[in-house]
């Protein structure tokens, strides 16, 4: 609080310094002060993901803001702050000599806020040891929010001073502390399921810097990017029930150093050759006793270039042609050979593209690109988990038309193929076909519509639809189709007002296939497909009720979305005999489908009034209300600790319960100098 | 014959240097001053001759050339004919060509730090022009004259994108009773262009560009989870999602997606296997967050193959 106040104290002295002068309106500001009423109906989870990214306080609070701008014929200097001595608390001061260089300084916080009062049986959350035995008395477990907060600080110089010349750099800091839930297996494998609170506790250094020049014809930059990643805990030390290694490992501290260069030239008949050259080099370490030794070096070092032409020779043709490259060449120290993970990688990318302006206000482009990936693993050594590489083929189109005052439209399609080659026998013959890999066939088909029948009405409508399959693909990820509609209006009503309102509309459907190899007589198939269905709206409107003087702000907004998964599996799983155990809980194709799949309704509104009772002072008052419903075969009806033998679990509550309902009254003062 | 193509090269020189000389040339003729605009565009004027373009002390600001003319063409013709819009001077109206309309902004801000993408750009490809986004006399945001504050204005054209973020599990772009927005679109995207052409992304690759908030994720991992160095979007989407941590499927779907030989990822985990089910075995593998429940360290581990650790 003494923050806050002393914060504000400097403001309104500002404020007030700035009025002894006003025929010097080089200064100007604003300072506001907004009280916040708030009622939430909800348990740990829903206040949590009520305040998902913000920091309200539940019996209310005071917010302050205020902006600082000073503007002179030959330089400026601008400072903003709000939500003094709040998780959300930033300040901002930027400032320069006009046409010779800028600066800025700032130091900003936002949480994440996951879960408040998750549980554990261990002591020492928040901290890189556990310590206790698990049991399933779950009122005498420690409580502690699954919650991260980001506190960051730095600032930036860009000089013009030298122009054509350019100097540019900028450090920033991040401090990121908190807890998030992490899982861990208490033997391995298997066994129980641990979910754990993960100390967070990082620190990471930024700087960038860039140096070049810019005159046309020519630009050229050089640009150096540092950063380093330092992790207060190596490693999360378990409790004496886990097996061995008795540790969960945390993320290591890094380095990375990235050089490049960017260059783009101006040819002749309106053509532009550009490049882009980079390399970088990261570095991690962790003296965690793990299994490949007792001090890990990782090291991963990329390359990439890429040039493009472009062309405008004539004024209804556009050209593009364009190469890139991108390597990922992992040289991580592996003293035992243990590691075998360590992916390299690199994509060859060439493209063209074609517009053309043709009569009646039709343009049409179009284009070709083709993409090779190659990785591998280092010291691959199973034949069948070779990786394979990747061929893809993308042909689009686009055609617009802008033929009529009030209306411009387009619609395009896009193909993508994606062939696969498989190294190996044993990977070529591998029954399953992962996503990511596989090959696939995508069909993408957009139109777009928007309308403006008068001069302050503007309406759009938008329609795409994506289809993949995946065709070589018999047990894995096989088809994953989407339709998205989407809508949107605002028209100013001249002095009376403005409205303005979207609406959308999405389904999502991924079909998978699998076969059941162990624990049945014979292999068996099962399917599931998932459905997403999602629709939201939102209206709003400005009221000018008294023009410049009162007005009213209303705002309301929707989202629902109902997920489901149907299964279908054969009649094998359902048999008494040498079936998956099943028939023992009465499971049969009509029951096992789950229905609650990420079900969520987030329903908000906002009325507010503003009153501007002078040029300089100004009030508001409103109210807020929203709801969150959240429903989910996973989460629903939680227990910390269920049952199951060596299949049981001990839980912390991580995104349990969501669901919140919530009132909020606020109101303030603006005074504007 | 083999030299012809050097013959060429001062023919091409000659035609160029004529070019631009030819361009750069300028007539005084037309011209009237921004104090007559002035008089009848007193709004304009004044918000112009607040605005950055009226600061002499900028080298080529407008205020150092022709004032409004720069932008907005030799005025004579339009004051002679009693104005109107459109008339006799170029007006930034919305049937204009954006490439003209373009061409006025980017004979200053053409050779800016930031545009030398600009011609790759998907924005270029598309026919948007600067006054699409930037509004020099009626800005709503004074950083970069913008006429909306983001992510609206993204959204007026983004309209699939502002679905997305308004599903339940989303970057913090938008938050209302936020101090500041900790994530805009141009955290991520260059609308000028990027040498990355479709997405015009503030890096070489996804993976890049994620690091930059996501550091911890940067490893290098002993044990690396093979499509997490290669692409974040295998598992995550980039604007929204349905499914929390931004998921493009929820566990173990996602998860089974690959993962189908074997052991206990080939199992059906069914509706019966909640919480409330009767299901007695593998329950721990299909609640709670699913798999994650035991293969926490999935985007790559210092202790285990399996994640485990």
């Amino acid at each position: 609080m003494k923050t806050r106040i002393v914060v504000l104290s400097v403001i309104i002295s500002f404020a007030l310094f700035s009025n002894a002068y006003p025929q010097d309106k080089a200064i100007e500001g604003e300072i506001s002060l907004t009280g916040v009423w708030v009622n939430v109906d909800g348990k740990e989870g829903g206040k949590a993901k009520f305040t998902e990214y913000r920091d309200l306080k539940e019996d209310g609070g005071f917010y302050g803001r205020a902006k600082l701008k000073l503007d002179t014929e030959k330089y400026f200097l601008n400072f903003n702050a709000g939500d003094f001595a709040y998780d959300t608390q930033f300040y901002k001061i930027d400032g320069g000599i006009w046409g010779n260089f800028k600066f800025d300084l700032f130091y900003d916080e936002i949480p994440h806020n996951i879960t408040f009062d998750a549980r554990t049986p261990f002591l020492g959350a928040g901290h890189d040891t556990l310590v206790g035995t698990p049991n399933t008395n779950v009122s005498t477990w420690n409580t502690f929010d699954h919650s991260i907060e980001r506190h960051q600080y730095g600032g930036g110089l860009k000089v013009d001073l030298i122009k054509p010349f350019f100097f540019d750099t900028s450090f920033q800091r991040e401090e990121r502390e908190g807890i998030k839930p992490n899982g861990a297996a208490e033997t391995s494998p298997g066994g129980r399921a641990f979910e754990l609170p993960e100390p967070v506790d990082y620190i990471t250094n930024n700087l960038k810097a860039s140096v070049g020049y810019a005159q046309k014809p020519l630009f050229l930059s050089f640009n150096y990017f540092y950063s380093d990643f330092n992790n207060s805990d190596t490693s999360l030390n378990l409790p004496a029930n886990f097996n061995a290694p008795r540790a969960f490992s945390l993320p290591p501290d890094n380095t990375y150093h990235k050089g490049a260069f960017k260059g783009a030239v101006d040819l002749p008949y309106n053509s532009k050759f550009s490049t882009n050259l980079g390399f970088s080099k990261g570095e991690s370490e962790t003296s965690i006793v793990s299994l490949i030794g007792s001090h890990y070096e990782g090291k991963v070092e990329t390359k990439n270039y890429g040039f493009a032409l472009t062309s405008n020779p004539v004024r209804l043709l556009d050209v593009k042609v364009y190469h890139e490259y991108y390597r990922r060449n992992n040289k991580s120290d592996d003293p035992l050979g243990v590691a075998d993970i360590f992916l390299n990688y690199k994509i060859s990318t060439f493209g063209a593209e074609l517009g053309l302006r043709l009569p009646q206000s039709f343009y049409l482009s179009g284009g070709y690109k083709y993409a090779r990936t190659k990785r591998n693993k280092k010291g691959e050594t199973d034949p069948a988990e070779v990786l394979p590489f990747n061929t893809d083929n993308v042909y689009f189109a686009d055609l617009k038309w802008g033929g009529l005052d009030f209306l411009e439209a387009r619609v395009g399609y896009e193909r993508f193929d994606r062939d696969t080659n498989y190294r190996t026998l044993e990977s070529q013959g591998d029954v399953s076909r992962r996503f990511s890999y596989a090959a696939q066939n995508k069909n993408t088909y957009k139109a777009l519509l928007d309308i403006f029948p008068l001069e302050d009405l503007n309406v759009g409508l938008e329609y795409r639809h994506r289809k993949i399959d995946y065709s070589d693909t018999i047990f894995g990820l096989r088809n994953d189709k989407r339709n998205e509609f989407e809508t949107n209006a605002d028209y100013v009503m001249g002095k009376v007002g403005k409205v303005y309102g979207y609406a959308d509309f999405g389904w999502i459907e991924f079909d998978r296939l699998q076969q059941k190899t162990e624990g049945l007589p014979a292999p068996a198939d099962w399917g599931a497909k998932m459905k997403d269905r999602t629709y939201g709206y939102g209206i709003g409107n400005e009221i000018y009720v008294i023009p410049k003087k009162l007005i009213l702000v209303f705002q309301h907004d929707y989202v629902k979305s109902n997920g489901s998964v149907d299964l279908t599996l054969a009649d094998i799983f359902f048999q008494p005999a040498g079936g998956a155990g099943l028939a023992g809980i009465g499971a049969n194709n009509s029951n096992i489908d789950i229905s609650r799949w990420d079900d969520y309704t987030l329903y908000s509104f906002k009325i507010k009034t503003i009153c501007n009772f002078t040029k300089s002072l100004a009030a508001s008052i409103g109210y807020a209300y929203e709801r969150f419903k959240y429903n989910d075969a996973q989460l629903d009806n939680y227990q910390f600790a269920p049952t199951g033998g060596t299949n049981a679990a001990i839980l912390t509550g991580a995104y349990k319960d969501q669901s919140y309902r919530a009132n909020i009254i606020f109101g303030g003062l603006t005074y504007k100098f | 014959m083999r030299k012809k193509p050097f013959a060429l090269l001062p023919i091409s020189l000659v035609f160029l240097f004529v070019f631009i000389a030819a361009s750069s040339a300028r007539s005084d003729e037309g011209y009237v001053g921004s104090e007559t605009c002035k008089g009848c565009h007193e709004a304009a004027f004044a918000s112009y001759a607040k605005s950055v373009h009226a600061k002499k002390a900028i080298p080529g600001s407008p205020v150092n050339k022709e004032g409004c003319e720069s932008c907005h063409g030799p005025g004579a013709q339009h004051a002679e004919k009693g104005g109107g819009r459109g008339v006799a001077i170029f007006a930034f109206g919305r049937k204009v060509d954006a490439r003209e309309k373009a061409s006025k902004c980017l004979a200053c801000h053409g050779d800016m730090r930031g545009m030398e993408h600009w011609d790759m750009s998907m924005h270029k490809t598309a026919g948007i022009s600067c006054d699409r986004c930037h509004s020099p006399h009626m800005p709503k945001m004074q950083k970069d004259l913008l006429k909306e504050r983001e992510p609206d204005l993204c959204f007026g054209c983004h309209k699939n994108i502002r679905s997305q973020f308004n599903k339940q599990s989303h970057h913090p772009i938008q938050e209302e009773f936020v101090g500041r927005q900790a994530v805009k679109c141009s955290t991520c995207h260059n609308p000028m262009g990027s040498a990355n052409i479709k997405a015009m992304i503030r890096a070489d690759s996804v993976n890049d560009l994620c690091y930059n908030c996501h550091a911890e994720k940067r490893g290098p991992y002993a044990f690396e989870h093979p499509p997490v160095p290669e692409n974040c979007l295998s598992c995550h989407e980039i604007h929204g999602s349905n499914h929390s941590r931004l998921l493009v499927r929820k566990p173990p779907l996602l998860c089974q997606s690959c993962h189908n030989v074997g052991r206990h990822p080939i199992t059906p985990y069914t509706n019966l296997h909640s919480f409330t089910g009767p299901a007695t075995s593998s329950k721990n593998r299909f609640f709670a967050r699913g798999c994650l429940n035991c293969h926490g360290n999935i985007h790559g581990s210092s202790l285990s193959e399996a994640f485990i650790r």
